[in-house]
């Protein structure tokens, strides 16, 4: 058995475009994704499982659910976690999220996550970075977001962009300015803003900013479990400066 | 004098003790204390060469209602009424009855500070506290 399973309750579309949102830096990517999941109305297709998650299920109107899920659209599928992803988990849903995907026929792998950065508080607008599994994926970010050249990423995504940069699927992970350890909504919709650019779609972000405190708060717990495990997996090296070019 | 070392020492223990069991409170707790109506928000400390500064997540709450305390020279105590009273219930939670109405958090600081020159912001919801270190 797979240590970490997709299990399928209703069809995968053909050639879709994958969203992935775990909780990482500021919850950016979970509350990206999630909003993407009401705006866009889309259907659970699927659930995340494996013995090394937490022995958790979260009810959402009295029924049990997995807290990592599958959405989607004939369009687009969207992964999202509710919980902490343990550090020990990271290696094999990275590479589980990318085989799945290629099996299932993905054309394009989205990660959404959120970048560190001190001064957050002065920052109206957060920016937004890509990193890219080849680089003539830069073409198609156009003016969404600024793509990196050097630096490290710490966590699923640098494992989800690597491999499939191996597998030959095209990936970007999409990397907003956000807060390190409180949930950042503001970060968030900068993020659907940019994947409103890059995969065409108009998801308005108005109502994630008028509930931003809401969500602050909702998401307050999620987030110190995340600040914990982002700790174990020395996230902070993303400050780091890599010794070596090319 | 033997009595007097001998009660420093079981204060430096009691100390530790205290200070183990405040972390592992705020480790595994929830930080919704529905009895206080409190709620532990997330915090964050950078320490510098010249100051600490001490950053809290304060969702529902103005610069007004927030007030500080330094309790020892390397311990600050943060309170911030909110603008409305938050209920469990409201986030559709049945089987837990909770209404808040401040954050409360009490952060031990790493270094000695002093409380003269301590400043503070709130901007984006986050509370910014500048504490200049003790000499």
């Amino acid at each position: 058995m797979d240590v970490v399973r997709f299990v399928e309750r209703h069809e995968v579309p053909k050639k879709f475009v994958l969203v992935v949102g775990l909780p990482d830096v500021g919850l950016v990517g979970v509350v990206a994704a999630s909003h993407l999941v009401s705006s866009l109305r889309l259907k659970e297709i699927a659930s995340i499982e494996s013995e090394l998650f937490p022995p958790i299920i979260v009810l959402h109107e009295g029924v049990p659910k997995s807290p990592a899920r599958v959405f989607s659209s004939p369009e687009i599928v969207v992964i999202v976690s509710e919980t902490a992803i343990p550090a020990n988990a990271i290696h094999p849903l990275a590479d589980s999220i990318v085989n799945w995907a290629s099996q299932k026929g993905a054309r394009l792998v989205v990660s959404v996550g959120g970048m560190a950065v001190q001064n957050r508080q002065d920052i109206e607008k957060p920016k937004v970075f890509a990193a890219v599994s080849d680089k003539s994926l830069s073409k198609s970010i156009r003016d969404a977001a600024e793509v990196l050249g050097e630096g490290y990423i710490v966590g699923p995504y640098g494992l989800i962009l690597k491999r499939c940069a191996e597998m030959g699927l095209p990936a970007i992970t999409l990397l907003t300015q956000a807060f390190y350890n409180y949930p950042d909504p503001e970060a968030a919709a900068a993020a659907v803003l940019a994947l409103n650019k890059i995969l065409d779609l108009n998801v308005d972000v108005s109502e994630l900013l008028h509930k931003g405190e809401e969500i602050r708060l909702r998401a307050k717990d999620v987030m110190k479990r995340t600040q914990a495990e982002m700790a174990k997996m020395n996230k902070s090296q993303e400050y780091d400066i890599p010794p070596l070019y090319g | 004098m033997e009595k007097a070392k001998r009660k420093a020492v079981f204060d430096v223990v009691d100390e530790y003790l205290r200070r183990a069991e405040t972390m592992a409170e705020r480790m595994f707790a929830s930080g919704w204390n529905e009895v206080a109506s409190s709620i532990e928000p997330l915090s964050n400390i950078f320490v510098g060469a010249t100051e600490v500064v001490v950053t809290i997540d304060l969702p529902y709450c103005d610069s007004e209602s927030v007030k500080l305390k330094i309790i020892d020279e390397d311990t600050l105590e943060v309170y911030a009424k909110t603008r409305q009273m938050i209920k469990l219930d409201d986030f559709g939670i049945k089987h837990r009855r909770g209404e808040f109405s401040c954050f409360h958090t009490v952060i031990h600081v790493p270094v000695p500070v002093n409380e003269e020159g301590i400043s503070s912001k709130l901007k984006r919801g986050v509370l910014e506290v500048r504490l200049p270190r003790a000499i």
